[in-house]
């Protein structure tokens, strides 16, 4: 479950700003149990790439060479916001019957 | 000069470079590329950058096996495996021909392209040399023992025209002819033995690999 959700969390984090891919990492590294091996993470945004999920631009670095950012794309976002509205249907699900308030 | 850890770092990448080499060859440079450009960030953020360093920065990174599994996932590949079929797949390119003439070669041929064992380049070596595997071999020699039968019995052929012993078949050119024959003969049997040896060591190539362990 965690590879099928690691994506959107992934699309989730480049949806406010552009990010190259350590920055990225530290990002995800901060949530706690999200990722066990952070050099998962690039065949992920490589994934993503080929999808037309995100898109990637070089920039200069201030210090050493130039990055990769990766910025969502159109149809990143709605892939996001179609797994927000599933999510948020499948914990309400898993909840209910995990907590025990299912048919009580 | 190089640190412990540049060595380090420069084992990790070639260790994860062949890990990868299942996926598509841009995708693989690509997740190197990114790693390495990760690896020196990360560095680059050090007080110092020794050694206990630079190997904490590459265990949170992952075993390459495990970013190579999950890489494989991500894009739809199986793992490259050697089974049952690839052994068959030598066997009918070899002999398969001897067993069931002709089809078993083709069956060969079939498990060949099938597999995941094999790059396209290594399926293109098995198909072409030699096309049939020994059968042909065996046929080129049967062909060339009874084509050297006749011309030894037509060397001493008595033409009905003329009365006088025909050597057409006997002159000296055909020494020549002969070593080149029997070189070509040679070659058809030594080169299906090669190329089938060949596959079946690529199917051993290593697929782990780890950093190694910390010195004392």
């Amino acid at each position: 479950m965690r590879r099928g959700t690691l994506q959107y969390c992934v699309l989730a984090l480049l949806e406010g700003e552009e990010r190259y891919g350590f920055d990225l990492v530290r990002a995800l590294a901060e949530i706690d149990g999200m990722v066990t091996s952070e050099g998962t993470i690039y065949p992920l945004l490589s994934r993503l790439r080929r999808d037309g999920l995100v898109e990637s631009t070089w920039r200069e670095s201030p210090s050493g060479p130039p990055r990769r950012y990766y910025r969502i794309t159109e149809s990143g976002r709605t892939a996001l916001g179609a797994f927000r509205k599933e999510w948020s249907r499948f914990r309400a699900a898993v909840d209910s019957v995990v907590e025990g308030r299912h048919g009580t | 000069m190089k640190s412990a850890g540049d060595r380090l770092v420069q084992q990790y990448l070639k260790g994860l470079q062949r890990e990868l080499s299942d996926l598509p060859r841009a995708r693989t440079l690509e997740i190197v590329d990114e790693i390495e450009s990760h690896i020196a960030e990360a560095r680059a953020g050090l007080e110092g950058d020794d050694e206990a360093e630079v190997r904490s920065i590459l265990d949170r990174l992952g075993d390459p096996s495990d970013i190579a599994a999950d890489a494989r996932a991500r894009f739809g590949l199986a793992r490259r495996e050697s089974g049952v079929l690839e052994v068959f797949a030598l066997i009918g390119l070899l002999v398969g021909g001897l067993i069931i003439p002709v089809v078993g070669w083709f069956v060969g041929v079939a498990l060949l392209w099938g597999s995941r064992a094999w790059t396209t380049r290594e399926k293109l070596l098995g198909t072409l040399v030699v096309p049939g595997g020994l059968a042909t071999s065996f046929f080129l020699l049967v062909y060339a023992m009874s084509a050297s039968v006749y011309s030894e019995s037509c060397a001493g052929e008595i033409s009905p025209v003329t009365g006088r012993v025909q050597e057409t078949c006997g002159d000296e050119s055909s020494v020549g002819w002969g070593l080149l024959a029997l070189g070509v003969l040679v070659f058809m049997f030594v080169a299906p033995v090669v190329t089938t040896a060949y596959l079946g060591l690529r199917l051993k190539r290593p697929v782990r690999s780890r950093v190694a362990p910390l010195a004392p």
